[in-house]
């Protein structure tokens, strides 16, 4: 019992701390005089291609969240709605898209935190603080890629919907004896 | 009806705070108007940078080079919830659906790495994005 105590207090204070390493371990990121001079005289052709990416960004995130957003209203919901009124099974297909829109809850929120740490990085001067700079960017790097993440994940809740939809394809067919 | 003065009265009458409140009820009027506006101001602006909202507003200065490629027609046919379920319902909905799982998942979004710094110090960043 004591050991598991210990286990627990020592798990909780791990995840209380691994934050600072993993935020350290981002600006830690030592930087050679020859990079920071790079960043330096690159300064305006960085934040040029960073607001180009912000912008470009920005349209991706409006059309494809728009596409995620119709297929779990306009399909998932409605026929899993369907099935319901029909007093039909629907367990499976709405578990696949109650985890659906919890993935895309999280491509939302991550999105917002992406676009954020970037533009709190465009609002940086590079060429007095690059190594601020670039901190700051290795954070929205991160989060970038946390956003793709989010985007693969929606894809195969996706695919896992349709398999859903097969499955209880087979049942109704067993159930009813229709082919 | 009495018309003098209880010595309740006369003794509020006679307090700073509510003399200078009587004497400036126009003006506190204004400036208690003017205070709310900023409130209500400063509370929308924070609801509309943490809900998101500023994120898919590409009215916004900057972004009016792309606010007209937004996808504006929602293409997708709204599938009725009510209705029989059959296998031909089912069919008409698969065969709905995976159009349009094939046009979401046609894009790979916010692939590739255009915030590594080797890419954005010697190269154009735009080049890996869709």
């Amino acid at each position: 019992m004591k050991t598991h105590t210990r286990l627990v207090v020592f798990g909780l204070v791990a995840a209380l701390l691994l934050p600072f390493f993993a935020a350290h371990s981002v600006s830690a990121a030592d930087l050679t005089d020859d990079q920071l001079a790079r960043i330096g005289a690159n300064c305006v052709t960085i934040k040029s291609s960073l607001n180009q990416l912000h912008v470009s960004d920005a349209l991706l995130r409006v059309n494809r969240g728009q596409m995620y957003e119709s297929m779990g209203t306009k399909l998932m919901n409605n026929f899993n709605n369907r099935l319901g009124n029909n007093s039909l099974d629907n367990k499976g297909v709405t578990a696949v898209t109650d985890s659906y829109q919890t993935a895309l809850a999280t491509f939302r929120s991550d999105y917002i935190a992406y676009e954020q740490q970037l533009s709190a990085a465009m609002r940086i001067d590079c060429s007095k603080d690059p190594s601020s700079f670039h901190d700051s960017i290795a954070n929205a790097r991160i989060k970038r890629a946390k956003v793709h993440a989010d985007v693969l994940r929606l894809h195969e809740y996706i695919d896992d919907y349709r398999s859903a939809i097969n499955d209880f394809m087979l049942n109704f067919e067993r159930v009813t004896g229709s082919k | 009806m009495d018309e003098h003065p209880t010595r309740a009265e006369a003794s509020l009458a006679s307090d700073p705070v509510v003399r200078f409140r009587d004497e400036h009820r126009f003006l506190i009027l204004i400036v208690g108007t003017i205070v709310i506006s900023i409130v209500m101001v400063i509370a929308s602006l924070m609801i509309y940078n943490l809900s998101g909202s500023a994120q898919l507003d590409l009215s916004r200065p900057g972004y009016q080079e792309v606010s007209n490629k937004v996808d504006r027609n929602d293409e997708i046919t709204n599938y009725s919830a009510f209705g029989p379920v059959n296998k031909a319902t089912v069919t008409e909905f698969t065969d709905l659906y995976d159009v349009q799982a094939e046009k979401a998942k046609a894009v790979d979004a916010f692939n590739g790495d255009p915030l590594n710094p080797e890419v954005l110090e010697f190269g154009d960043p735009l080049t890996t994005v869709e």
